[in-house]
């Protein structure tokens, strides 16, 4: 399987704190296409800046992110942003959605960015869409879907431009019961069949059980690394 | 672009009391501003009107030395040269005002003082300032008539009324004696007292007989149609004149003093605009500030999701112009109404206030003006005031740090 990101002696240390604290000590993973991911571990942990830093949005302080055989630890911002653009998918906690587009638009919109062809993107955010159970949605703006509506919109923004990989933070967290098993169901399903490496930080044991492969962060480093078969 | 415009555009009307709190704050301050300025230049206006129908016209022609030497032997010659150099511009000249005057000692019986005698043609005075409009007793002379016309307070002072004779002795032209007798014909009432105590007019022929200065006039004053053109016209006209002999002046060249006095309170007026455009700016400047505390989660969120910072920036950007652009716009429907009453309307000074003004020679009531520069000023500036403000956010997308933006 190939390889789609690759750490290698990943630290992140917060200087701007009275105390310097260790965020990541010397992460040492790789993620293979495919994968169904869940970094596990208390607050404090590390698992957001894990994933904000193979996200492209924070540098480590020491160690490289290999992403296609790029290493965006030493990227310049202005590359950053053009890379996340075509390779990386967000999925975040709350507030995902831009508020004045609708549903449609939402899922057009990284694809508008990325310039792709007017009709292609309206096919595929509508197909997109349609994966996800709101096909009767299009035209709905983020006021007027539910919270659980909501992040199956921003899942599909996710998947619609085809990302090397998704990294959500904590998606389900604010999600009732059955709106966090029914978005989980459409990753489940959509990480197989688009075959999108999806990592999750997460404390929902609700994502956990899914996981196909789950990690343990203790105080920014790897305490384990476990396999799942959950088919 | 369609993306950006289509987002800021939306954004715009995404929280109504936000926008319209920020619009109302351009819209007032466009309000005040215009309000303020038609106010001024309306006064400014009114004034500059009664110097030049009272005293000077747009544009005066004269001999090369009056200006710095006003005596009767620089009474220039009402020659065919100048009557040719005037009227090839005839179609920017409304009219034209002859005028001889001078200093003279007006006596009856044992009284004596000081006047200045006009020799004018009263029909052109009316046109000019009403002069017959000031007539109390008696009536205005015709251009041919031999009587003299004098004010309230010459008769007071003289003891003379209708029918009196008014006796004149002056420096001629050229070192003659100007010595005549005129019967009093009407007496006029002026509003300020230095007109009423020394003004006597006598018809202009009759006046440059007195003078022994025949076909000469101390100055010919042009009326234009458009006061803005009197600088550009009287070099035209000048450069058409024997300048040995001949000059023009405009009205702001015969007036220095008060030309001074109108660029002081130009000065003072552009600082009470500015301490108002910066009121308006902080005002601005205060829901500006709001808008970006509460969006700044979202900005993170876009910003991590592969907008660029520059894309973001010109969302911003294009909110400001927008919300400038409404609230200027909005700032001018409103305000044009209101001084346009007040320009129809003008206010009635109540009475010390009015009678400071008469004492000036202006009408005791506040003008507003409707020229167009006033909205198009006032507007480009608070437009550009909170393009200024607006540049915040800009500045702010720039600066963000995505992570602890998107975390907020």
């Amino acid at each position: 399987m190939k390889t789609v990101i690759k750490t290698t002696n990943l630290s992140k240390v917060y200087t701007n704190t009275a105390v310097p604290v260790h965020a990541l000590k010397n992460v040492d993973l790789s993620f293979q296409q495919g994968e169904f991911t869940a970094i596990v571990g208390p607050s404090g942990s590390g698992k957001t800046t894990f994933l904000n830093v193979i996200g492209g949005l924070d540098k480590p302080t020491e160690g490289h992110v290999i992403i296609d055989g790029t290493d965006i630890a030493t990227m310049k911002e202005s590359k950053l942003f053009d890379f996340r653009l075509r390779h990386i998918g967000f999925v975040f906690q709350a507030y995902n959605l831009i508020p004045v587009l609708t549903a449609m638009e939402n899922v057009s919109f990284i694809m508008l960015l990325q310039k792709q062809p007017k009709k292609e993107m309206e096919q595929r955010a509508r197909e997109m869409l349609e994966q996800v159970g709101l096909s009767d949605k299009l035209h709905a703006r983020p006021s007027q879907l539910s919270g659980g509506q909501q992040q199956r919109v921003a899942v599909a923004r996710a998947l619609a431009s085809k990302p090397d990989f998704v990294l959500a933070d904590e998606p389900t967290a604010n999600l009732d019961t059955e709106s966090a098993f029914n978005l989980l169901d459409i990753m489940s399903r959509l990480n197989k069949e688009e075959n999108i490496t999806l990592i999750f930080s997460t404390h929902d044991q609700r994502v956990i059980d899914r996981a196909r492969r789950v990690i343990t962060l203790v105080d920014g480093a790897v305490d384990k690394d476990e396999q799942f078969d959950r088919n | 672009m369609k993306m950006l415009l289509t987002l800021a555009w939306r954004n715009l009307w995404r929280k109504k009391r936000r926008t319209f709190i920020t619009v109302s704050s351009v819209l007032f301050a466009v309000v005040l501003a215009i309000v303020l300025m038609s106010m001024v230049n309306g006064m400014k206006q009114q004034m500059v009107d009664s110097i030049i129908s009272n005293t000077t016209g747009h544009i005066q022609v004269q001999d090369v030395l009056y200006h710095d030497e006003p005596t009767m032997d620089h009474a220039m010659e009402y020659s065919e040269e100048v009557r040719q150099a005037v009227s090839r511009y005839g179609e920017h000249i409304d009219y034209s005002v002859p005028r001889i005057e001078g200093f003279c000692l007006a006596s009856k019986e044992v009284s004596s003082r000081g006047v200045y005698l006009m020799g004018i043609l009263p029909e052109k005075e009316d046109r000019m300032n009403n002069l017959s409009d000031r007539l109390r007793e008696g009536k205005m002379f015709g251009p041919d008539d031999q009587f003299a016309v004098i004010g309230r307070g010459v008769a007071t002072q003289l003891n003379l009324a209708l029918g009196d004779t008014i006796v004149l002795l002056g420096q001629g032209f050229q070192g003659m004696m100007a010595a005549g007798k005129y019967p009093v014909g009407g007496i006029l009432e002026f509003p300020l007292p230095e007109q009423n105590n020394t003004l006597v007019y006598l018809p202009l022929k009759e006046a440059q007989h007195f003078f022994a200065a025949p076909n000469r006039l101390n100055s010919l004053i042009l009326m234009l149609y458009d006061q803005r053109m009197a600088e550009e016209l009287s070099e035209k006209i000048r450069n058409e004149l024997d300048q040995e002999w001949y000059t023009t002046r405009t009205w702001l060249e015969l007036m220095p003093d008060k030309v001074a006095a109108f660029e002081a309170r130009d000065a003072q007026v552009r600082i009470f605009a500015w301490v108002l455009y910066v009121v308006a700016g902080f005002g601005i400047f205060g829901t500006v500030i709001t808008m970006m505390h509460e969006r700044l989660r979202e900005f993170g969120i876009l910003l991590s999701i592969g907008l660029k910072r520059a894309q973001l920036a010109g969302i911003c950007l294009l909110e400001t112009i927008f919300i400038s652009f409404i609230g200027v716009m909005a700032g001018v429907a409103v305000g044009f109404p209101i001084v346009y009453r007040f320009y129809l309307h003008p206010i009635h000074l109540p009475d010390e206030l009015g009678e400071a003004m008469i004492d000036y020679g202006l009408e005791p009531m506040m003008t507003f003006s409707i020229a167009s520069d006033i909205f198009i000023y006032q507007g480009l500036t608070i437009f550009f005031i909170a393009l200024v403000v607006g540049l915040y956010p800009v500045r702010k997308v720039f600066r963000l740090d995505v992570i602890s933006a998107a975390r907020k």
